[in-house]
C-alpha cells in the first residue's frame, strides 16, 4: 500500500479533523490573499490620491532669492535644463526623490495683467520603479488654461490664444481650484523657454519624496543631504504638509500589513498545530501498531507531514479562491480610484501553493517529531 | 529462538522508580508454545514487548536467533520485526480506515507488493473465516472477527515468531478457543509463539508455561500445569 493510498484513507476516515484543518487553512490562506490583494489596492490607493495632491519637493537654484521665491511664488534664479538629467543619473538618487520633472516658470502679460506661465518638461521616473509619470501631458504648441485666464480671455477648448507673440491652441480649461493655479497657464517647457527667452533653461525641478518620513522624522536632511552631494548649484523645499500626508498614508498601510500578515500566519500556525497534535494524539495506538509492523519513523513521519502537505496543497488552491473572490467582491467598494486595477494575481497563487504545505508541514514538525520519538510500546499502550 | 538474559526495566513512579522486570532470564527454543502467566501488573506485557524490541530494558539483552536485538540500528530493529515477528493485541490494533484485507496486507514488511500476496491473502482470510468480510472495514466486524483479522494479519508474512499479548482477553470462550486453534497451527508448522495469558484457554496447545510475579520468573513448568507442581524445567534467577 503506498503512502499517499494510505493518507487518502486516513483522510476520508477522519473527515471531521481533515476538514477543520483544511478549513482552517483555508481561511488563513484567504486572509492572506485577500489582506495581501487589498493591502496592495490600498497602496495604489494611497499612492494615486497622494500623486493627486501633486509634486511635494521643489529644487531651485541655491542662489535663489527667498523673499523674492515666498513672494512670487518661483525662483528668481535658473539651471541649465540638464541639470535635471544630472540628477536622475546620479546612483541612489531614486531613493529619495521620483517623478522629476523640469520646469520654468515666469509671468508674462496678457491683455495688460500679469499671469502665471508655467513650461513643463518631460518627467523622469525610477526606471526600474514601473511607475507612470505624473503630471501633465502636453504637446507642442498647446496650453492649458486656468479658469480665471480663460473666462479672462473668453478662451473655449481648442482655441487660439496669443501669448508673448506666439500662438497657442487652448487644450484644457482646468477647473477651479481656488489657488494660483487659477490664474496660471501650462504650457511645454520649450514652449515657456521660448515665450519667456530663457532657452535650455530652468527654475525648478519638481519632485515627489520617497523617503515616506513624517515630519518628525526629519526627511529634508536626508534630501538636502543628497541634493548636497549630487547638484551642489541647488536647494531643495519641501511642501510638509503634502508630504507629511502622504508619509503618514503610506506608514499607516505599510505598520497594517506588518500586523495582519504575521497575525494571520500566527493563527494558522496554532490552528494547525492543535489540529495535527489531536490528530497524533488520537492515533498514537496506530503509530505504535505501524512500528511494531516493522514501519520506522521516516515512513511514520511521512505519514503525518504528507497529511499535513497534502490539506496544505488543497488549503492553498482553495484559500486562493476564496481570498480572491472576497478581495474582489469587497475591493470596488473600497478602492474606488484604482478598482480596475484590482484582479486575481497569478503570482499569490504559486507562493500558496509552495509555501502552505511547507507551512502545514512545518507546523506538524513538533506532534509528529514526539511521535515518532517516543518508544513503541508506549505509543501503542496510549488506549 | 529467542532469549532474554536477566532483563530490567523501570518505569518512573510517583514514589521512585517502578520495577516491571527485575531481572528474568528466559529461553524460548524454535517451534515452542509458551504461555507466560501470572497476575496483573507481573510484568508480562512488558517482558513480551521487550521481547518483541518494542521496549528497550533498563538493564539485560534479548537475542533474537541469537543477536541483541536492542544492540542493533533502530532500522535494523524495524527490519528484524517487520520479517521476523508478528505481533497480537488483546486490544487488536486494526487500522480502523483500511478494509480488512488492506489490515491484513499492512502486515507485510514495508516496501513489499501487495498484488504478490494476494494469492495468501485470499488463503488466510478463507482459513479464518473472514473471506466475506475482506472489504468491510474493522468497525463493522465483532471482537473475534476483529482478532482473527490481527491474526491474519501476523501470519501473512510467515513470521518465525508471534508474540501475542492477551489475544483473549476481549473474546468470549468460543472465539477464544478458535484464536488458540490457529496459534497452535502456526506452531506445528513450525512456528514459535509466546503468549501472554490470563486464563487457561492456551492449556491444550502449551509446550510450556512461565509464571511471572512481581517482575520475576518463579516457574517455567512443560505444559500448562499449575506453577505449584514443582515440575520446574527451567527458572530464572
Amino acid at each position: 500500500m503506498t503512502l499517499v493510498g494510505i493518507i487518502v484513507r486516513e483522510l476520508r476516515h477522519h473527515w471531521v479533523n481533515a476538514l477543520l484543518g483544511t478549513l482552517g487553512l483555508i481561511i488563513a490562506v484567504a486572509l492572506l490573499v485577500s489582506v495581501r490583494m487589498t493591502t496592495e489596492a490600498a497602496a495604489r490607493e494611497t499612492g494615486r490620491v497622494m500623486r493627486d495632491l501633486g509634486f511635494n519637493l521643489r529644487i531651485i537654484p541655491r542662489a535663489t532669492d527667498m523673499d523674492y521665491f515666498w513672494t512670487h511664488g518661483m525662483s528668481d534664479q535658473t539651471m541649465p535644463e540638464e541639470a535635471v538629467k544630472h540628477l536622475a543619473e546620479q546612483h541612489g538618487v531614486f531613493l529619495s526623490f521620483n517623478h522629476l520633472t523640469p520646469a520654468l516658470e515666469g509671468r508674462i502679460d496678457v491683455e495688460g495683467r500679469q499671469v502665471l506661465f508655467t513650461g513643463i518638461g518631460d518627467t523622469i521616473v525610477d526606471p526600474g520603479g514601473g511607475k507612470q509619470p505624473m503630471g501633465f501631458r502636453i504637446k507642442p504648441g498647446q496650453v492649458f488654461l486656468g479658469p480665471t485666464i480663460a473666462d479672462r480671455l473668453v478662451a473655449k477648448r481648442g482655441g487660439v490664444v496669443r501669448l508673448g507673440g506666439r500662438e497657442f491652441t487652448v487644450e484644457r480649461i482646468l477647473g477651479e481650484s481656488g489657488t494660483e493655479e487659477d490664474v496660471r497657464i501650462y504650457g511645454t517647457l520649450s514652449d515657456v523657454q521660448a515665450v519667456l527667452g530663457q532657452p535650455g533653461r530652468i527654475n525648478e525641478i519638481k519632485a515627489i519624496d520617497c523617503l515616506c518620513l513624517t515630519a518628525d522624522q526629519d526627511p529634508l536632511s536626508q534630501l538636502r543631504a543628497v541634493i548636497e552631494d549630487v547638484l551642489p548649484e541647488a536647494r531643495v523645499l519641501q511642501l510638509t504638509a503634502i508630504a507629511d500626508a502622504r508619509a503618514r498614508q503610506r506608514q499607516m498601510a505599510e505598520r497594517y500589513a506588518r500586523f495582519a500578515v504575521p497575525l494571520v500566519l500566527l493563527v494558522g500556525a496554532g490552528w494547525l498545530c492543535l489540529l495535527t497534535w489531536l490528530n497524533v494524539r488520537e492515533r498514537r495506538a496506530e503509530i505504535g501498531l505501524w512500528r511494531a509492523l516493522g514501519h520506522g519513523s521516516a515512513r511514520i513521519a511521512g505519514l503525518l507531514l504528507g497529511r499535513a502537505t497534502l490539506l496544505g496543497l488543497i488549503g492553498a488552491a482553495l484559500g486562493f479562491g476564496l481570498g480572491t473572490w472576497i478581495a474582489l467582491s469587497a475591493g470596488p467598494e473600497m478602492f474606488q480610484v484604482t478598482a480596475k486595477s484590482l484582479r486575481a494575481d497569478t503570482s499569490l497563487l504559486l507562493w500558496a501553493v509552495l509555501l502552505t504545505p511547507a507551512f502545514a508541514a512545518l507546523a506538524s514538525l513538533f506532534p509528529t517529531m514526539l511521535a515518532v520519538s517516543q518508544e513503541p510500546a508506549r505509543t501503542l499502550r496510549a488506549d | 529462538m529467542i532469549a532474554c538474559e536477566q532483563i530490567e526495566r523501570t518505569f518512573p513512579g510517583a514514589r521512585g522508580g517502578v520495577a516491571a522486570l527485575a531481572g528474568v532470564s528466559l529461553t524460548v527454543e524454535r517451534g515452542e508454545f509458551v504461555a507466560i502467566k501470572g497476575p496483573s501488573g507481573c510484568g508480562k506485557s512488558t517482558l513480551l514487548l521487550a521481547m518483541g524490541g518494542m521496549q528497550r530494558p533498563s538493564a539485560g539483552r534479548v537475542l533474537l536467533e541469537g543477536k541483541d536485538i536492542y544492540a542493533m540500528s533502530a532500522q535494523e530493529r524495524n527490519r528484524v520485526r517487520a520479517e521476523r515477528i508478528g505481533f497480537v493485541f488483546q486490544l487488536f490494533h486494526l487500522i480502523p480506515y483500511l478494509t480488512v484485507r488492506e489490515n491484513v496486507l499492512a502486515g507485510l514488511p514495508p516496501g513489499s507488493s501487495s498484488a504478490g500476496h494476494a494469492a495468501r491473502v485470499d488463503e488466510l482470510l478463507e482459513q479464518l473465516g473472514l473471506r466475506d468480510r475482506s472489504g468491510e472495514r474493522p468497525g463493522t466486524l465483532s471482537a473475534g472477527e476483529r482478532q482473527r483479522v490481527a491474526l491474519a494479519r501476523a501470519l501473512i508474512k510467515q513470521p518465525a515468531l508471534i508474540l501475542a499479548d492477551e489475544p483473549t482477553g476481549n473474546l468470549d470462550p468460543e472465539n477464544a478457543v478458535d484464536v488458540f486453534r490457529h496459534l497452535a497451527e502456526f506452531q506445528r508448522s513450525g512456528g514459535t509463539v509466546v503468549v501472554v495469558t490470563h486464563g487457561g484457554d492456551a492449556a491444550p496447545h502449551a509446550t510450556r508455561t512461565v509464571h511471572l510475579a512481581n517482575g520475576r520468573v518463579v516457574s517455567s513448568t512443560p505444559g500448562d500445569q499449575s506453577f505449584n507442581s514443582g515440575n520446574t524445567v527451567q527458572t530464572a534467577p
